[in-house]
């Protein structure tokens, strides 16, 4: 009944495990911002993609998401909350992005005014 | 649904029955839908960190070493409720308390350490009311430090009972959700630390 999770909860080895990965991939994304002169989109992807592959491997190790018996409702929950997260936050900022383009004067824009 | 035809299908081996597993499942969903609410808040970030109305930006603000110490901290905080967590599940009491008080105090050293950034930044002029980006910036840390403040109170109000009486069913239970919170705060702080402090210093 409580060790439903493939006796996960009882381990300390995913957490370690999970631990370990976390320090190298936080060192890896603050060592790529500060020690290394790339352009911003490499870096924007790096630290992004380092940040993200840190959040799922946390995500299994540290939450046993995954690995709940079937029918996995944890995991189906979280994989809809991320589908409206990223509508949210994308649609968020695509939408503001073309507001402030259209509606917002720029510097030239107010000098040709005046 | 009529009798008939509910009596039709083999019922469902359902995964969800016993108090445990519901309880923990209804707390993944609280923390989901609090994912929501930090997304909505980041959004906000995200659409405001150029408004600086003139002033200075992330680049300029930001303490890059301060925050990384801070990420070391939340790190091995989390490293070790996920210890205490196993530690109740194996029902060793001294190791739960052990635990869950270094997490304790490694959470008030965080809070500590952020608190010291913060007031730095609001003694060099640069407060929640100085512009949008900066109002966006506060209120993102501070939703988070409340998390953290509200998951210390609710790690003293959790550990009280298992040095009094030991550890049951009832602390088992609660434990993990106290964990899974815990850990699940500990997400949120990578995509801050990422997308806030990292992404906002390139810039």
């Amino acid at each position: 009944m409580i060790d439903a999770h493939h006796g996960w909860n009882l381990s300390f080895k995913p957490i370690t495990l999970g631990f370990i990965f976390s320090l190298i991939l936080t060192a890896a994304a603050y060592r790529i911002v500060t020690h290394y002169h790339l352009s911003n989109t490499v870096l924007t992807a790096a630290v992004v993609v380092l940040g993200c592959v840190q959040a799922v491997l946390q995500l299994i190790f540290f939450l046993h998401i995954g690995l709940e018996s079937k029918p996995h409702w944890n995991t189906m929950f979280l994989l809809y909350m991320v589908f409206l997260i990223i509508i949210l936050v994308g649609g968020s900022i695509w939408i503001m992005h073309h507001l402030g383009y259209n509606v917002m004067p720029t510097m030239d824009k107010l000098h040709n005014m005046w | 649904m009529t009798q008939s035809k509910a009596m039709k299908h083999e019922p469902l081996p359902d995964p969800y029955q016993d108090e445990y597993s519901r309880t923990t499942f209804g707390f993944w969903v609280y923390l989901l839908t609090d994912f929501m609410m930090f997304a909505t808040i980041f959004a906000v970030y995200a659409v405001l960190h150029k408004s600086t109305f003139g002033g200075p930006g992330p680049k300029e603000l930001f303490d890059l070493p301060s925050v990384m110490n801070q990420t070391w901290v939340l790190l091995v905080a989390t490293f070790f409720v996920g210890f205490g967590g196993a530690s109740v599940h194996r029902k060793h009491r001294a190791g739960t308390i052990t635990y869950f008080l270094l997490t304790f105090i490694l959470g008030i050293t965080f809070l500590w350490l952020q608190f010291d950034d913060l007031s730095l930044l609001v003694k060099r002029g640069a407060s929640w009311k100085s512009n949008a980006f900066l109002s966006a910036y506060f209120t993102l840390i501070g939703t988070f430090a409340v998390h953290i403040v509200f998951g210390l109170l609710w790690i003293i109000v959790l550990i009280l009972p298992v040095i009094k009486r030991g550890i049951d069913m009832v602390s088992v239970r609660r434990l993990t959700c106290l964990r899974m919170f815990w850990q699940f705060l500990n997400i949120i702080w990578i995509f801050i630390f990422s997308i806030v402090y990292l992404l906002g210093v390139i810039q």
